[in-house]
This record gives structure tokens, sequence and C-alpha cells, in this order.
């Protein structure tokens, strides 16, 4: 057995090929043997410093002229020798010969341990990491938007004071951000970006706006200032929620906005949620049928809220009398609305239904519910059977406990 | 894991429950007025009803005020203006059916009631057996708790007893088994009466006591006397209680506070029915009812009141007594009402001048105070219908 480790060992000497491997181990056991080989070849110390550190940092020709890389300084070479001097490694040691004089008097002077110093370890990283001006951005967890640090959702201030006017109870939030391309005579396929944003005080006053630039920031800016330019004014029921249901749409994008009681938030599409909450609208519910491009998504909206009517035109319209039934007031009638000619005749208000009357006859769409595939299982079937008994059991305990003992 | 953890808090929940029990059995402090009678038969006669439902007052902004309940919805309709009508109606009904007033009885003693002595049975077990009656749809009076008791008695349960089989099978909602913090510790229902809160303590009283049960009386007899204090009957008006205080009141010859608070707010009608109750409670020889005769002819019902002011919300039509109207808007009054006033006050002036009433001067000095503004109220509203040429009918 020695006998084939050691021709093992020749073997692997002699082949150009293991040149680099070393044998880390061998154990012997049980008539196992295992031999751990390490290839410790790679470009890392087969290329110069400069040849690898362009890879990384640099384009190539075919990428240059599809116009990568156009963001530059995002990654800049490192120097690695800086900070390190020849002799000191990650081993504090003391090379005689090397970092230290061999012969201290007349006295040879041994290798030998320093003390340790993780500072030092720890400079050199930082020293590294100084070095490279791009960072991933750490952003506050308030300030983040939708998505992670994306754009879309994020605040960008109050638009940009024109004159004497000033924005300052204004809040601006980006609402898309994309790159869009356009084909130039001389330039070919030109970038850019898209940027669209709403701005609104929370009290009624709101202005949407889209704007492009070859730059993020001067999109954001240019937008911003735009919708500032654009603003609308919106009544707001019990300034909280909108002053009846209502369907809106624009292209594809079909919107059915419910008036909700206070306390109930905002449920709907994450872009509807942001518009409300820049218009100063808290209670709402929205359903959204077909496409939802967020550019829809705003003017479907927008259109929407502004062509609310009050409760006063409604009932001239339908010579009704608008009433409002509160649950928390134990169904007190409340006249919300009053005609100048109100009908005797029963029968239109039987058939005026107020929801169908406000979304204009439109219904959401019930999807059919779709249940998994096991759901008609006959194992299925079993488990609910055995669940059933279980189900509410904490809430009736809980119940139980506090009827008795408190 | 989580087995042992919800022993141990039930462990903890009994050991709580023990110190209740150890509390309660302190029982707050008892008040000082008491019904020595059975007052049942005058508080359900009609005209006590009349009276004290008219005292009450029915402002439908009071009785449907909003709550927190756990669902907040609204709902809206389109209606007709005879549909609207009809709901108006119904309102009003809704809220007189929410004001009716909790029966005023006397106290229920226990009394043992045996039905068997069977000494063969002594010592069958060593704990009392309960039997109840669970028959579905019966009522809660009428349905039989019987007890067996170790030495082989067999009789009708206790009235507490008899209560905790009733909560244990039909369990009343909100009410509890156990006595709550609130009406056990001194000064939790010390703390809830100087808030002022007495129609919350008066709601969760009714739900968890009958009103024949001694801790009713007392708590209630308790916030009255409170109430008589702070003087802040108002916030009692348009409630379910405000009945049985008035009643309270007039029973136990302390209604001088409660009248100068309904002359302050110049609601003379109730005073005079405030008086009259006190007068019909103590068989006093004064001949009252011709005066609320006179005074219902003169006044509508608080149902009615109440119905006007939700039709005045309503489209009127046009041209019919536009600035009589108006007129009556400005000042509050019609001419009814000043004759009304005249017919109170003077009802009102014979009492205090009688041996009834204990705080005369400042009762004197509030019908002065009155009488000054309702000279001035009289000379403005006769001025303005003279200005818009308005012949006095």
């Amino acid at each position: 057995m020695l006998q084939r480790y050691v021709r093992i060992l020749c073997q692997a000497r002699s082949s150009s090929n293991w040149n680099y491997s070393q044998i880390l181990s061998v154990k012997q056991n049980a008539g196992i043997q295992y031999l751990l080989c390490f290839r410790n070849t790679s470009f890392f110390n087969k290329l110069p410093a400069e040849d690898i550190w362009r890879g990384v940092t640099a384009v190539s020709n075919a990428g240059k002229k599809r116009g990568r890389g156009k963001g530059s300084g995002k990654k800049v070479a490192k120097d690695l020798n800086k900070g390190q001097s020849l002799g000191m490694g990650r081993n504090s040691r003391v090379w005689p010969g090397l970092n230290s004089p061999v012969l201290r008097g007349y006295e040879l002077v041994h290798s030998q341990k320093m003390t340790d110093s993780h500072d030092k370890v720890n400079g050199i990283i930082k020293l590294r990491d100084s070095m490279s001006n791009f960072r991933i951005m750490k952003l506050n967890p308030i300030d983040r938007g939708w998505s992670g640090s994306k754009m879309p959702g994020r605040s960008i201030g109050p638009p940009d004071s024109v004159g004497e006017e000033e924005f300052s109870s204004f809040d601006t939030r980006v609402l898309e951000n994309k790159i869009v391309f356009i084909m130039k005579g001389n330039m070919g396929r030109k970038r850019r970006y898209s940027v669209l944003s709403v701005t609104g005080n929370g009290n009624g006053l709101a202005g949407f706006a889209t704007a492009k630039a070859p730059e993020v920031r001067t999109a954001l800016r240019k937008s911003k200032n735009r919708a500032g330019q654009k603003l609308i004014n919106i009544n707001l029921c019990e300034n909280r929620t909108i002053y009846h249901d209502f369907y809106t749409a624009f292209g594809k994008t079909k919107i059915y906005c419910f008036q909700k009681p206070d306390g109930y938030g905002l449920i709907c599409h994450r872009a509807i949620q942001t518009i409300c909450k820049v218009i100063g609208i808290k209670d709402l519910y929205a359903k959204i049928e077909g496409s939802t491009n967020v550019q829809h998504i705003v003017k479907a909206f927008f259109i929407g809220i502004m062509q609310q009517r009050s409760y006063k035109n409604i009932a001239n319209e339908t010579n009704l009398y608008v009433v409002q039934k509160q649950k928390a007031k134990n169904g007190y009638a409340e006249v919300k609305g009053m005609p100048y000619l109100p009908t005797t005749n029963p029968y239109s208000a039987a058939v005026a239904d107020y929801m169908h009357f406000t979304l204009g006859n439109k219904i959401v769409l019930k999807e059919k519910k779709i249940f998994p595939f096991y759901f008609n299982s006959k194992g299925h079937q079993l488990y609910q059977t055995k669940e059933e008994r279980f189900r509410n059991q904490a809430f009736v305990r809980l119940h139980d406990l506090v009827n008795s003992y408190f | 894991m989580h087995l042992v953890r919800q022993i141990r808090q039930l462990n903890g929940l009994q050991g709580l429950r023990h110190a209740l029990r150890q509390v309660s059995t302190a029982p707050t402090k008892p008040a000082t007025l008491k019904y020595e009678r059975d007052p049942q038969p005058l508080f359900t006669d009609a005209e006590t009803q009349k009276l004290l439902q008219s005292m009450t007052q029915l402002h439908l902004d009071r009785v449907f005020r909003k709550r927190t309940v756990p669902d907040n919805s609204s709902e809206i309709k389109f209606m007709t203006t005879e549909q609207l009508e009809l709901e108006f109606q119904s309102m009003v009904e809704k809220a007189q059916h929410m004001l009716q007033m909790p029966p005023v009885v006397k106290i229920k003693e226990d009394v043992d009631r045996i039905i068997a002595k069977d000494p063969a049975l002594k010592d069958f077990a060593d704990t009392k057996f309960v039997f109840t009656d669970i028959t579905f749809g019966r009522r809660q009076s009428e349905r039989k708790v019987v007890v067996r008791e170790t030495d082989g008695t067999l009789a009708y349960a206790s009235l507490d007893t008899t209560k905790r089989m009733n909560q244990l099978y039909f369990p009343l909602d909100g009410r509890q088994s156990y006595t709550p913090r609130m009406f056990a510790l001194e000064e939790l229902i010390a703390k809830c009466l100087t808030e002022h809160k007495y129609e919350y303590v008066m709601d969760r009283l009714l739900v968890q006591y009958e009103p024949h049960e001694p801790e009713f009386h007392n708590i209630s007899a308790r916030v009255f006397e409170h109430l008589n204090e702070s003087k802040q009957f108002d916030l009692l008006r348009s409630t379910r209680h405000f009945g049985p205080m008035a009643f309270f009141y007039a029973w136990h010859r302390c209604i001088d506070d409660l009248l100068y608070d309904m002359i302050r707010r110049d609601y003379l009608q109730n005073a005079v029915e405030l008086i009259a109750l006190s007068y019909k409670i103590h068989n006093v020889p004064v001949e009252y009812q011709e005066t609320l005769a006179k005074l219902d002819a003169l006044h509508p019902t608080p149902a009615q009141s109440a119905l006007t002011e939700l039709r005045s919300g309503m489209r009127q039509p046009e041209g019919q007594q536009g600035i009589e109207q108006e007129i009556h808007s400005a000042i509050g009054k019609t001419e009814k009402d000043f004759t009304a006033d005249e017919i109170s006050l003077q009802f009102i002036e014979q009492y205090i001048a009688s041996e009834h009433a204990l705080k005369k001067v400042q009762l004197e000095l509030a019908v002065q105070t009155l009488k000054e503004v309702n000279q001035e109220k009289l000379q403005l509203f006769q001025g303005l219908k003279k200005a818009h040429g308005i012949q006095a009918s």
C-alpha cells in the first residue's frame, strides 16, 4: 500500500498537467485510501494584474459599439499592493532576511510570531473599499419605495418653487422610471430615461406628469416640476374618501372605485395607493380589470375622480332623494341630496339602484374561483372533515375565558 | 410546550378569579336611598309612563348617535318623497323602541321552596346536583331549576343559582358569569361616576343584572344620587334611563335640582310633568290633570316633534307660511309656546310656594330670569309680526 501511494506521488510530480498539485492528506483507514488534490492554477496566477483588472473594468470593442459600459467610473481598478509591504502577510511573522535582519549582534535571529493585530487587516479592507467610487445605496426603510431601492413609489420632495410660488406642503412620488429608446438619423439608437411622477398636497390638490431625459436625475426633476405645473383640484368627501362609487377607463385599463367607511384604508393597486396618499384620500377600494399599465392607471383614475358628481347633482338627475344610512348610527337615514322636483313615482326608485347608477350600469367581473387540484380528492376531504371541529377553537376558548373570569 | 403554557395561563387566571371572588364578597358602597314599597304598580301605570316618556324627550341625533361598531359601513339609497316619509316614521318608531325604559320593581327575596325530603337519599353523593330544564324557547323567568342537596332534600334553586344556570345554558351576550370588576371594585365604579360615565354604567348594569336584583337597585341608586349632586342631568336625556331617574327623584322627594335644570333649559312642560309625577306618587291633593291636558293640547308629543324636525330636511312646497315660519325659527317659539309657558309657569310657581319645594330661593330666581327672557322674546315676536303685517290669530 505504501508503495502504491509513493507511485501516485511520483506520477503526480512527473506529469506536467499535475504541476501545481499538492497532496494534502492521505488517510489510511480500514484499507480505503483518500487522495485529496487541489489545482491552484487559474488565470489569477497566470495573468498579470493589469490584464485581470481590464477584464472587470473595461468593455470589449464589440460591447462598446453596442453602447455598453457608458456608466463610466462605476468600477475602477484597485491597487491591491497599496498598504502592504514585502514580508507582511496575513500571518504576521518575522522573516529573517526578508523583514528583519538575520543577525542580531552575533546572534542569529530566528523566525518568530509577532503580536496579532486585527486593525491592520480591517484597515486594508477599508482602504481597498474606499478606492472604488461605486457603492450600493443604503436606504432608510421609511424612504423605500414599492421595491427595494428602486425609484417607483419613492418620494422626491416638493416641486421647485416658481418665482414666489412655493410648493411647501407638496410631496412628489415616482410612479414609473424606465429606459426608452428612439432611433436618430446620425446617432442610431438613443437611450433616455422616462419618469412618471405624481405630486400633491394631501388635501385635494394634485397633478401628474411624464418627462424624459438622458439622465435619471434630470428626468426626475423635470417630471416633478412639470407635475407641479399641472395641478388639479379634487373635492374630497368628508376629507377622506371619494363622493361615490365610480367606473372609469383609459385604453384597456378599467377601474372600479368604491367609497368606503372611515378606517377602511386603501385597498387597491400600489399606483392608485400612492396617488391617493398624495391627494389625501384615505379610504378606498379599487379593482382594476384589464391592463395594469401604470400610465393608463394614472390617467384613468384621474379622469374618474374628476368626473365625480355631487349628491345634489345626482338627486337632480334622477329626481329622487339620496339617503345615506350609516350602520354606526344604527341605520339613521340622512338626506344627502335633495332634488328640485321630487318624483312621486315609486317605480323609478325601485328600479334605480344607487350603485348601478354611479357605476354607469357596469358590474365588476366576478372571476371563477379556481380550487387547487387536490381539492376534490378523498384525502383532502378527509382532512377537512377531521379539522372541522377544531375550526375557530382558539377563539371560542378565549371568548369563554374572557366571559367567565373577568 | 404550547399545552404547558396554556395550562399555566389557566392556572394564573384561576388565581385571579379567586382574588376577584374575594373582592366581590366585599360589596360596593351601599346607596342611601331605597324603595321601601313596591314601586312597580305606580311605575307601569299608563299615566306615569306618558309623563316619563315626555320628560325623556326624543332627540334623534342623540338616540342615533355614532357608536363604535364592528362594521361601520354605510348604504346609500334612492328614495321618493313617500318612501322617505315612511322611512322617517319607522325611524321614530325605532327610536321609541330604543328608549323603552327598564322597569322599576322591588327587590325579589330569595325563599326556600322545598319539593320533597328524601332521607333515604342522604349521602348519596358528596356534592349537590342541579337539574335544569333546557327546553328550547322557554323564557328565563319560567325555566325550572331544582337542586338535590346531599341530605336528600329536593328544592327549587336559589335566584343566584337559577341565573347562573340560565347564563350557562343560554348565555346572554355581554353578561358575565362573575361580577365584572367595574361593579366589584369600589374605586372603579367611583372613577366611572366622577368621569360622568352615567349612561355607560347604567347600560352595563342593565346587561349584567336583572331589575329585581339588589345589586341593580344599589348601583342604579348610587348613579342617580351622584347625578343629583353633579347635576349633569342632560347626559341622560333622550336615553332609556332618564325615566327611571326622574321616577327615583320623585319617589324620594328630591326633584328640586332636576326641576331647576329643566327650568334653566326652558323645558317648562317637563318641569310641570315632574311636579305632577311627584304629586301623583305622594298623593298630594293638587289638581294637576287639568294643567297637563291643556299643555298636551298646546305641545306636540316628543315623537311628533321629532318627526317634524326630520321632515324639515325635505323639500317644502313653496309659498306656504313662509314669513311666519321664518319668524318662528328666528325666535324659536310660536304663539302656542308662549301660551303654554304662561300656564306652566303658573303651575310651577304654585309648587314653589307650597311646602313641597325645598330649594325655594334658587327656583324662584330661575323662574324670574326665564320670565324676563320670555317677555323680551314675546315683545320681539309681536314687533316682528306687526312689521310683516301678519294678523294675530
